[in-house]
């Protein structure tokens, strides 16, 4: 009885089957072009993605790389209180100065104003959120009316930079003044 | 006449030595791997690791707030490191102050990069009760959050809990900056792609501290391996000491932890 309904004719049926087996097949074709070949062999991502990251260049050195050639600097950083502040901070990365092993630009010098400013970085007062015993705190221009210097005065004019106490200190051993170093 | 023989034949040997020597540390050069530029190690044994993925450590970082200065020099390394463009921050260092009335003040004038000069304007100086800094940068979660949400494969954790981002999948959806519950990712307008700290995994696998780590003065920041016992960072995470991590009820499970957390802060 059923059966009599059913339609001899089936090629709306064929026509949607080819219809989507053409779509997988174009489907599957383009996933295989589009999805790169080593995806999924760790995990959801691309396996080569980890060697691009790891190959990515390299710009801040360490003090190692500076130090070879700068013997002097070396020798007067290192002995002074700044021993923990890295080249790199104030002078900039390394690969803007060297390239395969050749000099290829200067990296720039603060100066001027700019010390001052470099010093204060660290050195502020007025900004209360540092623990007194890791750092000496400058509260400016307070420090400069008692060292009795004029206010426009740039930090290294009286320390350098690299050893802040060094000239200091000679200076104190040529007046013979020995006070004030436990002051402050 | 046999003194000067005896004098060449001296010479001979001197001359051979040095050209025997000079031919062994010539191929010594050779032999010697060119790993990471001509700098020692930072982290030992890191140049053995050559696989995909780092086997024998398990890194984690520390950041400690009671050390923190604020000097930003982590913030310049981290610019320099990977030239991020200007208003945006893979690691950036945010100023607390807390007044008498336990009012919170949180500021980050271009993300610390600049230091902090001066102090805040809107805040009476005498009514401040504390005043603190915070170094932030990616958590790498042990259950990331972006990584969940990425419909291309691009954001990924590697097997040594990395989470690192594939820049040529990227398509800028911005999916991953929205899921971070730490506000870590952005859209770098130069790559046009999403972007975070990667804890400076091309430095780290060549044996080199992160550029912040590298550079912090105080010792703020600490990178090492929690499977060396005799490493800081296991050390610290192994004392009694006040150890957080932010936003613990998140369920990321951070890598990176702080010593010293204030409430405030989490």
């Amino acid at each position: 009885m059923q059966s009599n309904y059913r339609s001899k004719y089936n090629t709306h049926l064929i026509r949607i089957i080819i219809i989507l087996v053409a779509l997988a097949v174009v489907g599957l074709g383009v996933r295989a072009m589009m999805v790169p070949k080593d995806f999924g062999k760790y995990g959801h991502y691309r396996a080569g993605a980890i060697q691009d990251e790891m190959d990515r260049e390299i710009r801040n050195g360490t003090n190692a790389s500076c130090l070879p050639c700068h013997p002097y600097i070396k020798e007067m950083h290192f002995s002074g209180v700044h021993k923990t502040v890295s080249c790199e901070f104030c002078h900039g990365p390394v690969a803007d100065h060297i390239k395969d092993d050749q000099v290829i630009a200067k990296l720039p010098k603060k100066q001027g104003q700019k010390i001052k400013t470099l010093c204060l970085r660290c050195h502020n007062q007025i900004i209360r959120a540092r623990p007194k015993e890791s750092i000496k705190m400058i509260a400016m221009p307070q420090h400069l009316e008692d060292k009795k210097v004029r206010l426009d005065h740039t930090c290294d004019q009286c320390h350098n930079v690299h050893a802040p106490l060094m000239w200091v200190k000679q200076a104190r051993a040529m007046m013979g003044v020995i006070e004030e170093e436990t002051k402050q | 006449m046999k003194d000067i023989q005896a004098e060449i034949s001296k010479d001979r040997r001197a001359f051979i030595k040095k050209v025997l020597g000079g031919t062994i540390a010539g191929s010594l050069l050779l032999v010697i791997p060119a790993g990471a530029m001509d700098i020692p190690e930072q982290i030992a044994g890191m140049l053995e690791e050559d696989g995909p993925f780092i086997i024998k450590k398990k890194f984690a970082f520390i950041v400690d707030i009671t050390r923190c200065i604020g000097c930003g020099s982590c913030c310049v390394a981290d610019k320099n490191e990977y030239n991020v463009p200007d208003g945006n921050y893979r690691t950036w260092v945010e100023r607390y102050v807390i007044d008498v009335d336990d009012n919170v003040y949180v500021d980050s004038p271009s993300g610390g990069l600049e230091g902090y000069q001066v102090p805040r304007e809107d805040v009476a100086q005498d009514t401040i009760r504390d005043t603190f800094f915070v170094p932030k940068l990616c958590n790498m979660c042990e259950k990331p959050s972006c990584v969940q949400v990425c419909p291309v494969g691009a954001t990924y954790q590697t097997e040594d809990g990395f989470v690192l981002i594939d820049q040529k999948r990227c398509v800028a959806c911005s999916y991953c900056v929205q899921a971070c519950p730490y506000s870590v990712r952005f859209i770098n307008p130069v790559t046009k792609t999403a972007d975070k700290c990667t804890w400076c995994y091309h430095r780290v696998r060549k044996g080199l501290l992160p550029a912040c780590v590298n550079v912090c003065p105080v010792k703020a920041r600490l990178f090492g391996d929690l499977n060396d016992k005799e490493s800081e960072v296991y050390k610290i995470l192994h004392q009694p000491h006040v150890i957080s991590v932010l936003k613990p009820g998140m369920g990321n499970e951070p890598s990176l932890h702080y010593v010293g957390l204030r409430r405030e802060v989490v």
